[in-house]
């Protein structure tokens, strides 16, 4: 090996080698044949459009194929409209928040740890009785999210926007069929499909990352028990264990339908997080204010918000904001950014995928 | 192969799948810790070099540098945070090292087997630019410039992320690696410092992970 001082030493590249082993893979069998082959379809359809609407198909970005499996269950996050990236990729899509308009801020509320406890248990009380969704039925969430992230673009990084959408949501209770309606997320206004098995014939199995109803409703109520499976199924990931753990409950409030008991029990969980806070004012996606348990994550200084009606204590949305100066790798987020939120409008139980809840039921 | 490429010529473009589908779909899941994943990424990888083929610089060598740009871009878009990342390489590491121990199966694979799951664990341990950096220049086996070119950044950037990469990678091995090979697991807990190696982490969806189950 020459002395190319744009390469690395062979001293360099043997020791990185023994660390990060050269192993690969070939693709599962048949994969390369069907991916070929659906690349040249799609070479040859474009082939045939281009030749009576010329340059139109080229404006369309590509989406992921099969996106939707990468969704995990219903609990991609309620703020799943980050999922895969879609606004990157969809840029003309309407309403797809194209990666520019303008960020999303908000004041920065004042936290304190007063009154925390007394919060939490308010909350877990106010916990209405759900009906029980019926085997075959689907949990339906509604929600309108936005989200800003780091973009790294030629040159560096700038912030890209998911403008204030619907998204809507449907997940069998097993949760291997659904149907998602975001157009921050899809290619086309109908939505896609949610079903599963994917494309290895893998049936999901539910998570507390990815929950099923079915999942949730026989998680265990006992909060330090449900506190030790959070922590024990969580472990190494995140910013810190704390941090994991509450945004695991986080997710599991926003776009689930968890049981009465499940949904008490969260808050008494929660409770025992070290670094929760109180935030007296917070605005969730809808506009609607309320008051907000959170928890800074001391990594990224992001603080992570779930409000509440003041008054009911009835769950109104998350968001994440930013609070320490200039998040993000390249510092492009600027304290103040709320970095996504999401406002649950509607959760319900309906009889099939695309069916919403009639009006005032 | 560039001309015909820019021409749009189908031929061209399946050759270029033959050729390189497979460096696509390893690099793929270096980025994403998940082979399904990186699967898509792949596929969709070839779909945008189509969409871009005429943004293809008419000279110049082979195509691989470009098609493994277009793969990291969409691999970021698929796994955007560290969150996520650490979730599916730990799910992916105890996969391998999980699977029951068929006595059919030879030794080599059982090798190669724990080599991936030590290399999804000291991966994990990288913040996201790093690990672009170092699957292009390791792996690949880029040069910076090839590097700098294919994630269009500067080649001091790529030089200096490949540094605090290999540092990293030092600290772990003496800590972590050594127990890796009998026994792997995703082990390094600790947050790697620096400012906000994580932001917005939560939303963004890989794979669920699957814990075990493959």
């Amino acid at each position: 090996m020459t002395a190319n001082p744009s390469r690395q030493s062979p001293a360099e590249w043997e020791e990185s080698a023994q660390l990060l082993p050269l192993t690969t893979r070939e693709l599962p069998s048949g994969r390369h044949q069907f991916h070929k082959e659906r690349l040249m379809a799609r070479i040859q359809q474009e082939e045939r459009t281009a030749t009576t609407a010329a340059a139109e198909p080229k404006a369309r970005r590509f989406t992921m194929p099969r996106r939707a499996f990468a969704v995990p269950a219903m609990a991609c996050a309620l703020a799943g409209a980050v999922v895969v990236g879609a606004s990157v990729f969809t840029s003309d899509g309407e309403g797809t928040g194209a990666a520019d308009g303008s960020v999303l801020t908000t004041s920065v509320g004042a936290a304190t740890t007063k009154g925390v406890p007394q919060l939490l248990d308010q909350i877990s009380l106010a916990a209405a009785e759900v009906p029980d969704p019926k085997a075959g039925q689907y949990v339906y969430i509604e929600s309108k999210t936005a989200n800003s992230y780091e973009k790294v673009v030629a040159g560096g990084s700038s912030l890209a926007i998911d403008k204030l959408h619907r998204r809507q949501i449907w997940m069998s209770l097993d949760g291997t069929k659904g149907w998602l309606i975001d157009p921050a997320v899809n290619e086309s206004p109908e939505g896609e499909t949610l079903s599963l098995p994917d494309e290895q014939g893998n049936v999901p199995v539910a998570t507390l990352n990815g929950p099923s109803y079915d999942y949730l409703a026989k998680l265990t109520t006992d909060p330090d028990k449900l506190l030790q499976k959070i922590y024990k199924e969580t472990e190494g990931q995140g910013n810190s264990p704390d941090q994991e753990a509450f945004e695991t409950i986080g997710d599991l409030l926003g776009e689930s339908y968890p049981p009465a008991r499940l949904y008490s029990a969260l808050f008494k969980t929660a409770a025992k997080i070290p670094g929760v806070v109180v935030v007296e004012d917070a605005v969730d996606a809808a506009g609607r204010h309320g008051v907000a348990v959170a928890r800074l994550d001391e990594t990224s200084g992001e603080r992570m918000e779930w409000i509440f009606d003041k008054k009911t204590h009835v769950f109104l949305g998350e968001r994440s904001v930013q609070v320490r100066e200039d998040g993000g790798d390249s510092g492009v987020i600027k304290r103040g950014t709320v970095t996504n939120t999401s406002a649950i409008m509607k959760r319900a139980i309906v009889d099939d995928i695309k069916q919403t809840p009639t009006e005032g039921g | 192969m560039r001309t015909r490429v820019r021409a749009g010529e189908p031929s061209a473009f399946a050759e270029l799948f033959d050729s390189y589908a497979r460096t696509v779909y390893n690099h793929a899941f270096r980025l994403t810790a998940d082979w399904a994943t990186a699967e898509d990424v792949m596929a969709a990888t070839f779909m945008e070099a189509w969409r871009l083929r005429d943004r293809v610089d008419p000279e110049g060598g082979s195509l691989r540098l470009w098609l493994l740009g277009i793969a990291t871009n969409t691999a970021r878009n698929q796994t955007r945070s560290n969150r996520r990342y650490r979730a599916a390489a730990t799910a992916a590491a105890r996969a391998e090292t999980a699977a029951p121990d068929h006595a059919e199966e030879v030794a080599g694979r059982v090798d190669d087997r724990r080599r991936l799951a030590a290399a999804l664990t000291a991966l994990a341990a990288l913040r996201r630019p790093e690990r672009e950096v170092l699957t292009l220049c390791l792996w690949e086996g880029l040069e910076y410039t090839a590097a700098a070119e294919a994630l269009g950044i500067p080649v001091g950037t790529v030089r200096s992320r490949l540094s605090r990469a290999r540092a990293k990678l030092r600290r772990l091995a003496d800590t972590e690696l050594a127990s890796t090979a009998t026994g792997p697991m995703v082990r390094n807990r600790e947050p790697v410092p620096g400012l906000g190696q994580v932001r917005g982490d939560r939303g963004t969806a890989v794979r669920p992970a699957q814990e075990g189950i493959r």
